[in-house]
């Protein structure tokens, strides 16, 4: 049927009039007769209905009997139509229903008991409803179960035919990895070409199977739906923030379930611009490390080379008196602490207190400081906000969706929802930009294949472009006259083909782009790990902006420079102040009228400003001993640094790292205490989404072992440091915080930011992007002709996933790197067949597999794996502004080995 | 007080009127059957629908009956249930309890958790003597379980006869929900994979 015209922002349907039950309902023209009903309160029972999708009309539930007609017609597909007149209710439309139920149940193999869907059924719910307890002519189908995928089981007997499965797959994932097929006699749902599934495993085709026909291998058979304990919490895999139920069943999770189910199948369909509530693979799956064996359980201190389970309260007393003396001898700026932007923003802010006010050092930073900082630090400097301005809603109303250096689907897949939901439903003109053949680039409108690392150079050339073609929004620039003028200067000197030839692009290329951008009226950047974790990344997120704001976009509703984040709570940590440039509220940390605040609230005085050190700079205070204390929350530099940072040596010249991580990580085992952390699952608190959206996280199990909660080892070092805390649930912190931070919980409803760029185009911008513009892209050694980039997989998140077995069974690291196939055949290579990999770092022996997202002159190795260490070949490069260390990219030879 | 009433409580008392009277019964009782029976010589008579221990039970050809549905363990109104459920990798599409757990110190012997059983895998027996020192053993596993359902094999029958779940009749079907019966036809036989 397309799109329901109620849902489209740019035209208005027209109001019809019709007759429900004796009342007269009033509709949008070209809507569903089943949705009419339900939004007049009405429930008709329909099993194949769900209102992400169009209606598929096969279960035959939602009988209606419309005047002039003899026989009962079905809701669903019936389009709604002036002066219909309606009944839904009567003894003859429930007979009807119940032959409809009495249909499916007699190809249906009423293996309840077995079944895992048993009391979370559609069928079991309407047969009992109907009161079907006969049934004649019964038959079984005697399909054997499909268990060749890793993830789901496909139970074809239970099937009922609805596609739901289907549906959702194709139109709301827009996947399709499932189909139809005639099979022994009946319609069966089966894998794309009946072969074994493989897919993104998201697993919204379980959420809304109505049966039991699919289920999930990692918890079959082990519940009834009844048994377990759903506490709703946020997913803390990326920063999509998506809502999930944790399902438990006493000290284990059993499985996590969805928003999204068939559970609630009335909705507006505009309601999914916000989100459609599904998962994808890492929430749905990913949770078997929750209750782990490889979990923490105990305190570790170390003894000699071991280390060696200890009591809480020894443990905290040794770390406490070597933390105390290390501050005596060398004073508070010999102690550093470094934290995960997966913790709690209630942890972070205490991170941050306890390290500004417990030791007195302001030697503190977060994983946000891998790549996110870029973004907040070019935003806020140039537009005032350190978030990014639009939600999932702008994103999926878009008209033009810009692209760059981000490949969504693997990195934040629900955002890469909305971004298909724009493509599908609103007919956005979406354009990818990336050094790789992404899976948003197989369904984008504009997909283009870059080179790589001239993501900053493409943005050179659409400004040119904006400008050659007169693109530009006069009411925009004629307010900062000299500010254009400057911008005009800062790109005469490369010329659109010099760009075009450098890119890999055409001269006509970059115009469209361009004029796709700049014509259409909600148009939205979207840039992430190639741009902001690369090389010059401040710099081309201020480039992106300066496009938006040639083109009027800056400021206009629906339109805007936005990022995304890998970890659950990057923007949290900024927010909570984990930096040493920031105070809470990203309040700059020399501020002298926000340091009285927070010094005041706090009752003590912060360390002197102009003080404190980052990621990089801290890790080389360890090393050359001028740092000697380590306080690591969670994070894990040693697995995540290449080799050239030198990050085993630095941690070897402390005098006390003290670690403190739900698993024993590689920078766990240099610990001298490791102290169990808990997981999400056993603590309260939130996180800030990429939306700015603050998000409940909720306890839905005592923590494992001893391991405790972040907030209560952070709270007991600070009283035994001498601090008089008195923090004895997150609700206490999180009533500091609301004083502190007004209106920072918003509820999942973000305040719209605003963008203020007339500051920033008045002073100083001129000299600012003449440099900007002068970068050139990093000339590379021709002997060096391949980029090897390491980049995220769909089904991993860090290195916290890899402790998770469903996710590693799914995509378990093969230890090879991923080529085109073109380049394979070049260098005449197999899947499977040793190269060597040599950089100008070093060089390791490695086999290699071909990989169709992988364009050609680039490879690709997955930075969640270390096995081999890749990662040591790569070189960094740390950016002057913000202090990100840029370390996924860089130049290789490969050569059969 | 009358003359005549005076007559009579000096004439009760003067001939013991209260003791005799009372001996009658004591006497009465010397000609009857004694009803205390000696209790560990002698056995009283139960009947069918008595309920004793839980059993599990097997179908003739040694199969467990139990499929793990859990069931029972939402039934039991004083939660002394436990079921572990897990997959039957030798059987495809079954499912088995690989722990079952009945906390008889906590059970009420209402018998729901027979009424809810699909396949009737647990029944009453007769059995009520497992009397014992130490509590722990009252904790009664699947083996124990399986090993009283063995033992009464004959009174679970007769139990799961008594409370009508055994016969396939209508009145049995009066108080228990039923999932509506799915027959083979005759013609159509089923797969080597599930025969």
């Amino acid at each position: 049927m397309g799109l329901k015209p109620g849902t489209n922002p740019d035209v208005e349907a027209a109001t019809i009039q019709l007759n429900i039950d004796g009342k007269t309902v009033t509709a949008k023209d070209g809507i569903s007769l089943y949705d009419v009903i339900s939004m007049t309160g009405k429930i008709i029972p329909a099993m194949c209905y769900h209102y992400t999708f169009d209606p598929f009309g096969s279960c035959g539930m939602c009988l209606v009997m419309q005047e002039g007609k003899k026989a009962p017609v079905r809701s669903c597909t019936a389009k709604a139509t002036a002066g219909m007149i309606i009944r839904t209710e009567g003894e003859d439309l429930f007979l009807a229903r119940k032959k409809a139920v009495e249909k499916h149940l007699s190809v249906h193999p009423l293996d309840c008991p077995v079944c895992d869907a048993d009391g979370h059924c559609e069928l079991q719910d309407m047969a009992f409803e109907h009161g079907v307890t006969n049934l004649a002519n019964a038959k079984q189908k005697f399909i054997p179960e499909d268990t060749r995928s890793p993830v789901l089981d496909f139970n074809m007997n239970r099937c009922i035919a609805c596609a739901e499965c289907i549906n959702v797959c194709k139109d709301v994932l827009m996947i399709d990895a499932l189909q139809f097929m005639k099979k022994g006699g009946f319609n069966q749902v089966v894998p794309k070409g009946d072969l074994a599934l493989s897919c993104e495993f998201c697993g919204d085709c379980l959420a809304v199977c109505p049966v039991g026909a699919i289920t999930n291998k990692f918890s079959k058979y082990l519940y009834k739906p009844w048994q377990m304990k759903k506490t709703t919490t946020t997913c803390n895999y990326c920063g999509d923030g998506c809502q999930m139920y944790l399902e438990t069943k006493d000290e284990e999770v059993i499985r996590v379930t969805s928003p999204l189910s068939w559970k609630n199948k009335w909705g507006d369909r505009s309601e999914t611009a916000k989100g459609h509530g599904g998962l994808c693979v890492r929430g749905r799956f990913g949770f078997e490390y929750l209750d782990g064996k490889t979990r923490l359980r105990q305190p570790l201190v170390r003894e000699g080379n071991r280390l060696v389970e200890k009591p809480w309260l020894e443990a905290m007393h040794l770390v406490v008196d070597r933390f105390s003396n290390i501050k005596s001898k060398y004073g508070a700026d010999a102690i550093a602490g470094l934290v995960t932007a997966r913790c709690t923003n209630e942890e972070l802010y205490l991170f941050q207190k306890l390290m500004r006010i417990g030791f007195g050092s302001n030697h503190l930073d977060s994983s946000a400081r891998y790549g996110h900082l870029n973004f907040v630090h070019a935003s806020k400097h140039a537009l005032g906000l350190g978030r990014t301005p639009n939600d999932w809603e702008d994103l999926t109303k878009a008209k033009a969706i810009l692209l760059i250096g981000s490949n969504i689907t693997e990195t934040n897949p629900l955002t890469a929802v909305r971004i298909k939901e724009a493509l599908r439903v609103y007919k956005a003109q979406v354009v990818t930009l990336d050094s790789a053949v992404t899976n948003m680039a197989k369904l984008a409108s504009h997909p283009f294949v870059i080179k790589p690392g001239t993501e900053g150079l493409v943005i050179h050339g659409l400004v040119k472009a904006t400008i050659e073609l007169d693109l530009v929004d006069d009411e925009a620039t004629r307010k900062h006259p000299q500010a254009f003028a400057a911008l005009q200067a800062a790109v005469a000197g490369r010329s659109l083909d010099d760009v075009a030839s450098q890119t890999g692009l055409t001269t006509d290329n970059l115009r469209d782009i361009a004029t796709i951008f700049a014509e259409a009226p909600r148009a939205i950047i979207m840039c992430a790990e190639g741009i902001v974790r690369r090389a010059g990344g401040y710099d081309n997120v201020l480039k992106l902006i300066d496009l938006a704001w040639i083109t009027g976009k800056l400021g206009r509703p629906g339109c805007g420079v936005n990022t995304v984040t890998e970890e659950p709570n990057e923007q949290g940590a900024v927010d909570m102040g984990v930096a040493p440039e920031f105070l809470p509220g990203q309040a700059s940390f020399d501020d002298p009228v926000a340091r009285e605040r927070f010094a005041k609230a706090w009752g003590a005085a912060l360390p002197v400003s102009h003080a404190g050190s980052s990621l990089v700079d801290i890790l080389k205070g360890c090393k050359n001993g001028s740092i000697k204390a380590l306080y690591v929350l969670g994070e894990n530099p040693l697995e995540t640094l290449p080799a050239s940072m030198e990050v085993r040596a630095a941690l070897d010249r402390l005098e006390l790292l003290v670690v403190q991580d739900p698993f024993l990580t590689q920078t766990a085992r240099q610990a001298h205490v490791v102290f169990p952390a808990c997981t999400y699952a056993e603590k309260d608190g939130t996180f800030t989404n990429l939306e700015g959206r603050v998000l409940r996280v909720r306890q839905a199990m005592d923590p494992i072992g001893e391991s405790l909660p972040d907030w209560h080892i952070m709270t007991s070092l600070a009283n035994a440091l001498g601090c008089q805390w008195e923090y004895e649930s997150v609700n206490d912190i999180q009533s500091e915080m609301m004083k502190l931070l007004p209106g920072y919980y918003n509820l999942g409803q973000p305040r719209k930011v605003v963008s203020a760029p007339d500051r920033y185009l008045e002073n100083g911008y001129a000299a600012e992007v003449a440099v900007r513009y002068r970068t050139m892209p990093t000339s590379h050694d021709s002997a060096r002709p391949f980029s090897l980039q390491m980049g995220q997989l769909l089904m991993h998140s860090g290195k916290m996933s890899t402790e998770a077995p469903g996710l590693i069974k799914i995509a378990p690291n093969t230890g090879k790197l991923r080529m085109s196939l073109a380049d394979m055949d070049r260098l005449g290579l197999q899947d499977g067949m040793k190269v060597r990999l040599t950089s100008d770092l070093g060089s390791l022996q490695l086999g290699v597999q071909p990989d169709q997202s992988v364009a050609i002159g680039t490879c690709f190795f997955p930075e969640h794996f270390n096995e081999p260490p890749v990662k040591d070949l790569m070189s960094v490069s740390v950016d002057a502004m913000t202090g990100v260390p840029a370390f996924k990219q860089t130049w290789v030879s490969i050569e059969r080995a | 007080m009358s003359v005549s009433a005076m007559t009579k409580k000096i004439l009760h008392a003067a001939l013991f009127y209260e003791i005799w009277d009372a001996m009658k019964v004591t006497f009465k009782h010397m000609f009857h059957q004694p009803i205390t029976f000696q209790y560990p010589r002698e056995q009283r008579e139960i009947p069918h629908a008595h309920r004793g221990a839980l059993g599990l039970l097997r179908y003739d050809d040694g199969r467990e009956r139990c499929v793990g549905c859990d069931l029972c363990e939402v039934a039991c109104p004083s939660h002394c249930i436990k079921v572990i459920s897990a997959e039957d990798t030798a059987r495809p599409l079954q499912r088995y309890a690989s722990e079952f757990y009945i906390d008889v110190t906590k059970c009420v012997f209402c018998g729901y958790c027979v009424e809810a059983c699909p396949v009737n895998a647990l029944a009453m027996t007769k059995m009520y003597e497992y009397s014992t020192h130490d509590k722990r053993t009252l904790m009664f596993d699947k083996k124990r379980l399986y090993n009283i359902g063995e033992r009464h094999l004959n009174d679970a029958k007769q139990y799961l006869y008594a409370h009508n779940q055994e016969k396939n009749v209508e009145e049995s079907r009066e108080y228990r929900y039923y999932f509506p019966q799915s027959v083979l036809k005759t013609t159509q036989t089923p797969p080597k994979h599930l025969s």
